[in-house]
């Protein structure tokens, strides 16, 4: 324990000396916080493209046309329900709301009128972020007709659909880069101690290989919780980002996100001879991730065969967890998969690392 | 005497490189044993089998009586090791190295000690990264006593290093030496091996082809003592092997090393036989035999650094 806190210690003294580190680490994700929030500050909200075709004359079904052309997420795009839903097919539209005929009349005489709204479930994002806002809309639009019972047809959800800014999409997606740069970078520096014989040499102590890797990780996980803290913190005083959800779950998603990324950085570092080398390998790993686990956009924006690389990256489910306990956003996942897939990460890349690794 | 290494029939391969082709030796307690040998012979990998740092494909090593493989953390913990070339955490200042490696172990010395022993007092609070390559090599030597080890491995301690720093390291080896420790070191300097050890193996090709006192090694192969000169122009080896007194002879970079059995007979007779070429000798000078004519002797070759 004593040397494994001195080796801590030591870790803690190289990282705070170099001032590039502390960059990476800290400055680094506050920037990309600071100049995303400030590019898409305010109003700027993430907008979907969606269809409405009103088929019906009354005066009703006009009111619901004009309070949904005020809901800002929305970029309205009216036409028939023929060539909105084919819009919809081709892609052109993330859903679309069909106001029946007779649906004015339906309500004049007590029943309830029919909306429907179209999505395709295979683009889940959008399908459960929108839906349920557009959910809200009908309803509140249904209550404000003013007499109960309900008078439009839609089914209740317990979903509840936050108004998303650009800034609440992108911070946990941020925090989720941050902590995949802490791991992979992890492999940089193991490379260069196997390039400068540290390890070699600590092996010629008694000191025992499972303490020097502990206190490694150790070092990681400590320094991942901090920048956790400071992302949040700078996210929520400059522009007010809330953390709506539980503490210990994200932790705990720090935690092993972390985990997931240092056992991708010892794997990949078995697999770079020097520095030089080390460097474009984790390049080449880290920005593909970076831009195709809809980290800094919504993943419909992406072309659908993209999917299933998306669908393959850890840094997809931690950013998706991050977000779903942060600024309650709908799931692209469940937790349960989140969880899964990234202790399958874990697992996969500490097996791959622990056969490959090379000490010298 | 305590033997304190034991190595039999050590063999090491890469391939088809034989680097470590069945060495077998030991080493007394108390003694400078150093291997002496041009690079790639094999010095570093026998090294490193010994510390426990590689494995060997065939052989056993013992280490102070135990089986490296089988008790490895009671071996490190009393030997005290440094590598070729080791950059330590940069960005921790000496005082700080000494004192992290020093509590990877149950005793340990205290690190002003060492680093005065090491010549490194105006460098305490200096970081590694800043210090010269004299300092760190030092620093290096300085670490591998932090345990206060029963024997002191150095690789090529003195390599490429300022006169000042080799005479401390020089000095800290007999230091350690007086104190009754062993050390075990490798060189390619014949000058160290001659000045250091008490005992010396040379090594070529993965290969031990003699031990014993450097100066022993040295009348043992030599009653002759050494003639070198240039001549102004190519001259034939063999010509000069036929020279009175001459046993035997090489010619490297336009100089000649002929040994001689009697050096008046040798110099009057090259006289004549420049004067006969009409050609002058010069740079002549008689010396005696060092470990260095030892390796050319047995190898065909120098060392070369």
């Amino acid at each position: 324990m004593r040397v494994f806190l001195r080796l801590i210690a030591a870790h803690y003294k190289q990282f705070i000396r170099e001032k590039a580190a502390l960059f990476w680490t800290f400055a680094f994700p506050v920037f990309f916080i600071l100049i995303f929030g400030a590019v898409f500050s305010g109003s700027e909200d993430i907008t979907f493209s969606v269809g409405l075709a009103v088929e019906d004359n009354s005066s009703v079904a006009q009111q619901l046309n004009e309070s949904l052309q005020q809901v800002d997420a929305f970029e309205l795009t009216m036409g028939d329900s023929d060539s909105e839903l084919q819009a919809l097919r081709d892609g052109d539209r993330s859903a679309v709301i069909v106001v029946a005929a007779g649906f004015g009349e339906a309500i004049a005489q007590g029943g309830q009128g029919n909306v429907s709204v179209y999505y395709d479930p295979s683009q889940t994002t959008t399908a459960q972020v929108l839906v349920p806002i557009i959910r809200q809309v009908l309803d509140g639009f249904d209550r404000a007709l003013g007499q109960a019972p309900s008078y439009i047809q839609i089914n209740e959800e317990t979903l509840q659909a936050h108004d998303l800014r650009a800034i609440d999409y992108l911070t946990p997606g941020i925090l989720a880069m941050a902590i995949m740069q802490l791991g992979i970078f992890a492999a940089v520096d193991i490379v260069i101690e196997r390039e400068n014989r540290v390890l070699k040499r600590l092996g010629a102590t008694p000191l025992k290989r499972s303490t020097m890797i502990l206190s490694t990780v150790g070092f990681r996980l400590i320094v991942a919780l901090l920048q956790a803290a400071l992302i949040i913190l700078v996210a929520r005083l400059v522009f007010g980002v809330p953390m709506l959800g539980n503490w210990f779950a994200l932790i705990g998603f720090v935690l092993l996100g972390t985990l997931a990324f240092l056992a991708m950085g010892y794997m990949l570092s078995a697999f770079a001879k020097t520095e030089r080398t080390a460097m474009p390998l984790m390049m080449s790993i880290q920005f593909p991730m970076m831009f195709l686990s809809g980290i800094f956009f919504p993943v419909e924006m992406m072309p659908d065969f993209m999917r299933p690389i998306m669908d393959a990256m850890p840094l997809t489910y931690l950013g998706d967890a991050f977000r779903q306990i942060m600024v309650e956003s709908t799931p692209l996942h469940s937790q349960v998969i989140n969880l899964g897939v990234l202790a399958g990460w874990l697992v996969v890349c500490l097996i791959v690392a622990v056969r490959f690794f090379r000490w010298e | 005497m305590n033997t304190v290494i034991e190595v039999k029939n050590l063999r090491k391969h890469y391939g088809s490189v034989k680097a470590v082709d069945d060495i077998s030796f030991s080493v007394a307690e108390g003694e400078i044993f150093g291997m002496l040998g041009p690079n790639g012979a094999g010095k570093t990998t026998t090294m490193e089998i010994v510390e426990g740092l590689r494995d060997a494909d065939s052989g056993s090593v013992r280490v102070l009586g135990m089986s490296i493989k089988r008790h490895p953390s009671k071996v490190k913990a009393q030997i005290g090791v440094q590598l070729q070339a080791t950059a330590l955490y940069p960005r921790l200042t000496v005082r700080e190295v000494l004192n992290l490696f020093g509590s990877f172990f149950p005793r340990r010395v205290p690190a002003d000690r060492l680093i005065k022993l090491a010549g490194l007092e105006d460098s305490r609070n200096k970081r590694c990264i800043n210090l010269s390559g004299g300092q760190q090599q030092r620093l290096s030597v300085a670490l591998a006593l932090v345990n206060n080890p029963r024997i002191l491995f150095l690789d090529e301690p003195t390599t490429g290093l300022d006169p000042q720093s080799r005479r401390n390291i020089w000095a800290v080896i007999e230091y350690v030496r007086k104190k009754g420790r062993t050390v075990f070191l490798t060189t390619h300097y014949m000058e160290e091996a001659q000045r250091l050890c008490d005992r010396v193996a040379i090594i070529d090709y993965g290969k031990i082809i003699a031990t014993d006192r450097p100066d022993r090694l040295v009348s043992q192969h030599f009653a002759e003592e050494a003639v070198e000169f240039e001549p102004e122009q190519q001259v034939d080896i063999d010509e000069i092997r036929g020279v009175a007194g001459i046993t035997s002879a090489i010619v490297e970079n336009g100089k000649v090393i002929a040994y001689s059995s009697s050096v008046p007979r040798t110099v009057s007779a090259l006289m004549k036989f420049a004067e006969g070429k009409g050609m002058e000798l010069t740079n002549l000078y008689v010396r005696r035999a060092t470990l260095e004519d030892v390796f050319i002797k047995l190898t065909g070759r120098r060392i070369r650094e």
